[in-house]
């Protein structure tokens, strides 16, 4: 009898790759992992982009029946929407770049300068997150109401500042701290000024962690609805509060999901901006990863 | 001619109330093309003397001069001074090129001048090609060779070095201890290097300066220190040393069960006698041996190692030569042939038998 040499087993293969037994066995968790998290981040993303360009969708069919751009033509030929497109952009913009003024300067103090309650100081930004938002919002709506700032765009831009805190101090903060002082030294020792060192050394160090700040607090603050609709309605209306009532109002789903789809439009951009422009890794470091 | 000198320098950190006192009146000064060594334990304070020179500190009292000019009232950025760091600290965002180019740009020098020069200071530390790489892209040896160059293109008056080597492993700290005492013989430039390693400052310097709990113990030439330490501390700090503890009295210095000779200006009171193990031959039993079992053989090369048990004296360690034959176990008998006295804080009597 003939004996085969390599005897026919079958290899379980993967989008055609042989991965052994073994091996899938052992990373089986991490696969499960991957499919799940895919499922996870994907499958609503998804659902929302469905829905942005369905006609008709009834159970129990898996896919929009009917296609078409009807919904968006309705939604893009609306006022509120035109107008607050660019009323949801300057807004973040300009509160990115208020934080920006504010928190930087506080990050290098904080990082640099070890002053008496700096580290309670440090963790009262945290005070803002660790309690329900809207109880505070509408205890701040009090005393804006009072001083005339409810409705006003002044009083949004005052709202949503308090969110950035937290992001525009504790990352650059971090980041300023991981600096190597000698770094600092070697360049003020070959002749240096302060002001030279600051941006010529320091800044260059931090920049990954600076343009994560920034990324995240314009992409949050152009989000942001709970404060923008309780300090600013009626006068100030943004894409993110138009989301909510369109949402809360309507029965037809599309509206919202167009909408939603027209707020992802700035931060993909922007990452895209961000991947293109900063060298490979330097984003994610940033981000601590 | 660039000369440096530390005068009465004192830094001290920490509250009014509770100072720290790192350096203490610190005197020391650089020939002009002297290469010396701060010696001493972490934490003696040669790191804070350093960085006094360079700026980074401000010294609480005493003045530090180069060509006897003081320069406590100049900001780092404007001193004749060059410093290379423990680590490497080259800017991770600029190419080799840019970081030696940097300084030079500051002074405002035209952009061909900058090329040669940083060119120049590239080879002389054997990096040549390696201009256009950035500093992750070298090895730990190579970064700290960019920083020697940096530091060298400007043409400092005085060169810093803060223990530059001690992050590297050891044949390559050796190496680059010989290549860095080649560059600094050629150009004759006035160096100051702070180093927690005796064998490096022993084999670099010019003259040492051993420092312990910031105050300086002993300024001599290497040879010097190892011959004749000033005191206690540096005794025990530079190489092997043996501590017995003994008694004068009489011209004589009694330690364990044995007699020695002492000079008569020594007083008639308890005394330390330091003995290098290989000051010490092997002799026959007889009067004024030493005896004592071998516990461990150890073959360093050229010499060996040899731990002895004494019975009155405790462990001695020996240095012998090749020829004598010795083995773990048996007895060995043995006579020092010289030796140090030191009592209280005076300078120590040398006697040689």
């Amino acid at each position: 009898m003939k004996i085969d040499p390599t005897p026919a087993y079958r290899q379980p293969t993967i989008f055609g790759y042989r991965i052994s037994t073994r091996t899938l066995r052992r990373e089986a968790f991490g696969i499960f992992a991957l499919v799940a998290l895919t499922l996870i981040i994907i499958g609503p993303m998804m659902t929302v982009f469905l829905w942005a360009f369905a006609e008709r969708w009834r159970q129990p069919a898996l896919l929009p029946t009917e296609w078409g751009l009807s919904y968006w033509y309705e939604t893009l030929a609306r006022n509120d929407i035109t107008s607050a497109m660019p009323m949801s952009l300057g807004l973040a913009l300009t509160v990115t770049a208020l934080s920006a003024i504010i928190c930087l300067p506080a990050a290098y103090a904080f990082a640099r300068i070890n002053f008496p309650g700096r580290q309670g100081l440090l963790l009262s930004f945290l005070a803002v997150n660790a309690f329900p938002r809207f109880g505070l919002y509408v205890t701040i709506a009090v005393v804006f109401f009072r001083l005339g700032l409810v409705g006003t765009l002044p009083g949004v831009i005052l709202i949503q500042l308090v969110n950035t805190l937290l992001t525009m101090i504790w990352i650059p903060t971090s980041a300023f701290q991981n600096i190597d002082r000698a770094l600092e030294e070697a360049a003020l020792d070959v002749g240096a000024g302060r002001l030279r060192v600051f941006f010529q050394i320091t800044l260059p160090q931090v920049f990954p962690a600076l343009a994560a700040a920034l990324l995240l607090t314009f992409v949050s603050t152009f989000y942001e609805a709970q404060g923008a609709l309780i300090i600013g309605i009626p006068g100030i209306r943004t894409m993110a509060v138009l989301m909510y009532s369109y949402i809360n109002n309507q029965i037809v789903v599309q509206y919202g999901a167009v909408i939603s789809l027209m707020l992802w439009l700035p931060s993909l951009v922007l990452l895209s901006f961000a991947q293109k422009f900063l060298r490979g890794n330097t984003v994610s470091s940033g981000f601590g990863v | 001619m660039p000369t440096l000198d530390l005068i009465n320098l004192r830094k001290q950190f920490g509250s009014v109330t509770n100072p720290v006192v790192a350096v203490n009146d610190l005197n020391i000064n650089v020939a002009d093309g002297e290469f010396l060594c701060i010696l001493g334990p972490s934490g003696c304070g040669k790191s804070t003397a350093l960085r006094m020179v360079a700026g980074f500190e401000e010294p609480s009292g005493g003045d530090v001069q180069i060509d006897q000019q003081s320069i406590v009232n100049m900001p780092p950025n404007k001193r004749p001074t060059a410093m290379v760091f423990q680590k490497y600290t080259l800017w991770p965002h600029m190419k080799v090129y840019d970081n030696i180019a940097f300084g030079l740009k500051l002074r405002h020098l035209p952009k061909n001048q900058i090329d040669q020069e940083v060119q120049a200071s590239l080879e002389l530390v054997g990096l040549g090609k390696y201009g256009d790489r950035y500093p992750a892209q070298l090895s730990g040896g190579e970064q700290q060779r960019v920083a020697i160059a940096r530091a060298l293109v400007l043409k400092p008056k005085i060169l810093l070095l803060d223990e530059p080597f001690s992050n590297l492993d050891a044949l390559l700290r050796v190496r680059l201890r010989e290549e860095l005492r080649q560059i600094q013989r050629n150009l004759k430039i006035t160096a100051v290097f702070v180093t927690h390693d005796q064998e490096e400052a022993l084999s670099l310097a010019d003259r040492i300066a051993v420092m312990s709990k910031g105050e300086l113990q002993q300024l001599d030439k290497p040879a010097t220190i190892y011959a004749r330490p000033k005191t206690l501390f540096v005794a025990d700090f530079i190489g092997a040393m043996n501590m017995l503890d003994g008694e004068v009295s009489g011209g004589v210095v009694k330690v364990g069960n044995q007699r020695l000779p002492a000079p008569a200006e020594c007083v008639a009171a308890p005394a330390k006698i330091a003995i290098r193990p290989e000051d010490v031959t092997v002799t026959q039993t007889g009067e004024g041996a030493w005896h004592g079992r071998i516990t461990q053989v150890s073959d360093l090369g050229h010499y060996r190692k040899v731990f002895v048990q004494s019975p009155d004296l405790g462990m001695l360690k020996l240095y012998l030569p090749k020829s004598v034959e010795v083995n773990d176990g048996e007895m060995i008998t043995f006579k020092p042939t010289r030796f140090l006295i030191f009592q209280g804080p005076l300078p120590p009597f040398e006697v040689k038998l």
